[in-house]
């Protein structure tokens, strides 16, 4: 009937250097996917992708914007990387990240008059305190009543929005009467780094990187961590307590997504406000997937998920293309490496039939 | 017999190699209608890797496949059961919260949307008397003993109407009585002119089950024959090509010193029955007390009540004479209590962490193995290297996942962990379930050492021989008591069998 016919075999194991293969092959299928529809669109694609370049990576004015849209998604990132470590799924980084924020926001409220030196630590403090405290609650929703944390993570981070929107329409609204607070006074921000927009975040990111990956490799914690995750059964035999395990890993990854909210609200917006992240939480998701939760690898997906997404503006602004057109490059490209999973599973041979 | 009756399955000449070693070399294998084919050999002689091809799992770089006459070539895995091959691999492809209705009629196609679970039940029913199967089709399967689950994956099969039935190893979870069960129950669908394929390295079942044995050594088939025609020795020089005799080395029990003391022992199951019930026995030091029982009366319940995986609902816990019914599992592995679990792809080992990982499952909280606050990842490899290199664990590298050891080095693997551990109790639960003869042998010799090294050993297993050539005493276990503890040696294997069906000490002895 057919001249050829596709075979679909297992496979045994990939090696570290097909898996990379596969991965890297993903997003060049991602990027000719996103080509076609930008030639639809009436554009030529590599122009597209050359503007794209030139604009983040090709200019100090594009590479500092992108540095600083990469900070929040580096901290978010790591948060989900570390509950992915024990095979929870946090995907209410969004909503820890607008508690961290409005935590700190509380306590400039109330105290906004320390020495800088004292008053940031402070606050990257009660950052990663309300971050914490909101994942707080799924964790107990899981450890004590089996409650799947996607469902509640996922729901808690609506309720966080409407909250901080509580806050900011109310009793928290600015002199001039806009659903903000007043902007946050010099020693309520975190230092500039004199590069752009980009402020001392990015250290506290990086920091925090290097912290996550010794906490994972070289403590009894981060072992107990792994273990848990690739088997509780085994956890349990090897006499690991699962419930602690799981409520710290809990704390942890919401206490680091709140850790963006405070760096995003101190270190360039300065106020508290609706719209403070612009889908960070989620972002998130897709740059820990893409690291295969590897802190190190996390800062290098944060950096090219912001060239995509700053450089989709700079089409917009430059070429008229839709803005969205950088999240349907993020979709199209953790859709192609979900869907690469297929190819470090099972050979596909092509044969000739009979 | 079957003789003349027509081929089902012709495969000839099948040859494949992963990572250059053949795992099957130039095999011819034939299957008939009516009868039980049985593979034997050792483990990692290519018996599963040549039915994964002739599922369609794999394919072979030559030979040729036919079923029914027809030449067989597969597009994707799942073809096979389409066609009419079924397999029922040792690992079950169960879905473990579901129930077994659900389970067997997942994937069933069926025209209509609405999903008639009555009259699925219905008819499964009637599949599962047809064969004389009791399986409550209601049950999740999660809470299920091994062997029950096993009977679903089969009966999951015959409700698809497969002319082939592979069995990969489907004696080795069970016990005595569930294997002559399974033996009538596989012998039943076999008459119905249905083959069956029975993948094995036991060759006292295969012997008993077969009506004809093909046997597989290092990917080769050393040739096929009918069970009367050689003897046990012949047939045991065939698959390994040199004959093992084990026999232990046992000094005499010296000391009468109480390792472990029970008393009144309540453990309920994960359905919340009672699975230990009021039970009251002690373990001495330098000795192996064997626990005899079909599984499902509570053993596996009591081992983790023992090693702290289980609460315990009532009753007291003494280890060296201290209380430690409380104690949590890692407690227990401090106060020096080991425990070798039947399921050792789950439970022994965290099968996606790196094999160094596993093996330091045991010692990464001692202070000797940190740096401060950090972990010394360099001692704990070099730990494990020991370990490997003492225990001789065949092994891709330290740094791969322990899910792609074997099942022997795996249980090498837990046991090295174990021994070098140092506990003063092991717990061991079908210790040698599944592996083949060198590393059940190794397996038997470690446990013998621990006892002659003055350690205290619990063994359940289903396997009679085992318990009787390494236990000092026996216990049979029969709905979470004990009937009776004795010395090795005061019954016979047919007596220990009625103890297991529940017969009490009294009445044997009456006979």
């Amino acid at each position: 009937m057919f001249k050829y016919k596709i075979q679909i075999e297992q496979r045994e194991r990939v090696s570290n250097r097909q898996e990379a293969l596969i991965t890297f092959y993903a997003i060049v299928a991602a990027l000719t996917l996103t080509g076609i529809f930008i030639a639809l669109n009436g554009v030529n694609p590599f122009i597209a992708f050359w503007q794209i370049v030139r604009t983040t990576i090709g200019s100090s004015y594009g590479l500092s914007e992108t540095i600083v849209k990469s900070i929040p998604l580096i901290f978010t990132g790591l948060a989900v990387a570390v509950a992915l470590n024990s095979k929870l799924w946090n995907i209410g980084a969004e909503g820890q990240l607008y508690f961290g924020a409005l935590f700190a926001t509380w306590f400039i409220l109330k105290c906004p008059a320390l020495p800088r030196t004292i008053q940031i630590p402070v606050l990257l403090l009660f950052g990663f305190l309300g971050g914490a405290f909101w994942a707080m609650i799924p964790a107990v929703l899981k450890l004590k009543f089996k409650m799947n944390e996607v469902i509640s993570t996922l729901l808690l981070n609506y309720v966080a929005i409407n909250i901080v929107d509580y806050f900011v329409f109310g009793s928290w609204k600015g002199k001039d009467n806009f659903p903000y607070t007043e902007q946050f006074s010099m020693n309520n921000r975190l230092w500039q780094l004199g590069f752009g927009r980009v402020h001392a975040g990015l250290i506290i990111a990086l920091l925090l990187v290097v912290v996550i990956y010794f906490l994972m490799k070289y403590t009894k914690w981060g072992y107990k961590v792994k273990i848990t995750g690739s088997s509780l059964k085994a956890a349990k035999y090897a006499g690991i307590n699962i419930n602690k395990t799981m409520f710290t890993v809990f704390l942890l990854s919401g206490g680091i997504a709140g850790l963006a909210g405070v760096t995003e609200i101190t270190g360039m917006q300065f106020k508290l406000h609706h719209a403070i992240s612009s889908q960070y939480g989620y972002t998130g998701i897709i740059v820990a997937w893409l690291a295969r939760s590897n802190p190190i690898i996390i800062v290098g997906f944060a950096f090219f998920i912001s060239v995509l997404l700053i450089g989709a503006e700079m089409l917009q602004i430059t070429m008229g293309l839709p803005a969205a057109v950088g999240t349907i490059m993020q979709s199209l490209i953790l859709f192609s490496i979900l869907g690469s999973e297929l190819f470090k599973n099972y050979k596909i041979k092509i044969r000739k039939g009979e | 017999m079957a003789q003349d009756h027509p081929n089902l399955i012709q495969m000839k000449g099948i040859t494949k190699s992963f990572y250059g070693t053949k795992a099957n070399d130039n095999i011819d294998f034939d299957l008939k209608q009516g009868e039980i084919h049985a593979l034997l050999g050792e483990n990692g002689t290519g018996k599963t890797t040549l039915m994964n091809i002739l599922t369609g799992v794999y394919f072979p770089e030559l030979g040729k496949m036919h079923f029914k006459g027809k030449e067989i070539s597969y597009k994707f895995p799942g073809e096979a059961l389409k066609i009419g091959i079924g397999m029922v691999h040792q690992r079950f492809s169960l879905i473990g919260n579901l129930t077994v209705l659900e389970n067997i009629i997942l994937g069933l196609s069926s025209n209509k949307f609405h999903l008639n679970l009555t009259e699925r039940k219905k008819l499964i029913t009637e599949y599962a008397e047809k064969y004389n199967f009791s399986v409550d089709l209601d049950a999740i399967v999660d809470k299920l003993p091994i062997g029950v689950k096993q009977k679903v994956e089969i009966l999951k099969m015959l409700v698809r109407e497969v002319d082939v039935l592979i069995v990969d190893e489907p004696t080795t979870v069970l016990t005595k009585q569930e294997t002559d069960n399974l033996i009538d129950i596989l012998k039943k669908i076999a008459s119905t002119g249905k083959g069956v394929i029975f993948i094995s390295h036991k060759m006292k079942v295969v012997r008993r089950v077969a009506d004809r044995i093909t046997v597989l050594r290092k990917g080769k088939n050393v040739g096929t024959v009918q069970p009367e025609e050689v003897s046990s020795h012949e047939l045991a020089k065939m698959m390994v090509g040199r004959i093992i005799e084990s026999s232990f080395e046992k000094t005499s029990r010296d000391s009468q010193k109480k390792t472990l003391q029970v008393e009144n022992l309540h453990v309920h199951s994960d359905k919340g029955l009672l699975a230990v019930d009021s039970l009251s026995f002690e373990v001495f030091k330098g000795e192996i007390l064997g626990i005899a029982g079909v599984s499902g009366n509570g053993q596996t319940e009591l081992a983790e009540a023992l090693t702290g995986n289980r609460k315990v609902r009532d009753g007291k816990i003494w280890f060296k004479d201290r209380v430690i019914t409380n104690h949590s599992a890692m407690e227990r592995i401090d106060d020096g209590i080991s425990y070798i679990p039947a399921d050792r792809v789950n439970v022994g080992v965290a099968g996606q962490r790196s094999i160094w990982e596993n093996l330091g499952l045991k010692i990464y909280r001692k202070a000797e193995y940190r740096k401060g606050f950090l972990l010394n990842n360099k001692k704990i490899k070099s730990y494990a290297e020991k370990i490997i290199k003492k225990y001789d664990i065949l092994q891709p590298g330290i740094n791969f996942p322990s899910l792609l050891l074997s099942g022997g080095n795996l249980q090498k693997l837990i046991i090295g962990r174990e021994i070098e551990a140092e506990s003063e109790l092991y717990v061991s639960v079908y210790p040698t379930r599944g592996l083949d003869v060198g590393a059940t042998d190794f397996v038997r010799n470690s446990i013998m050492g621990l006892r002659n090294s003055g350690k205290a050993i619990i063994l359940i297993s289903g396997d009679l021989d085992e318990i009787f050539s390494l236990s000092d005493r026996i216990a049979v276990m029969f709905e979470g008591d004990f009937v009776s503890v004795f010395e090795n040696g005061k019954y016979d294997v047919a007596q220990i069998g009625l103890m297991m069906s529940g017969n009490p000490e009294e009445e044997i002895l009456k006979n």
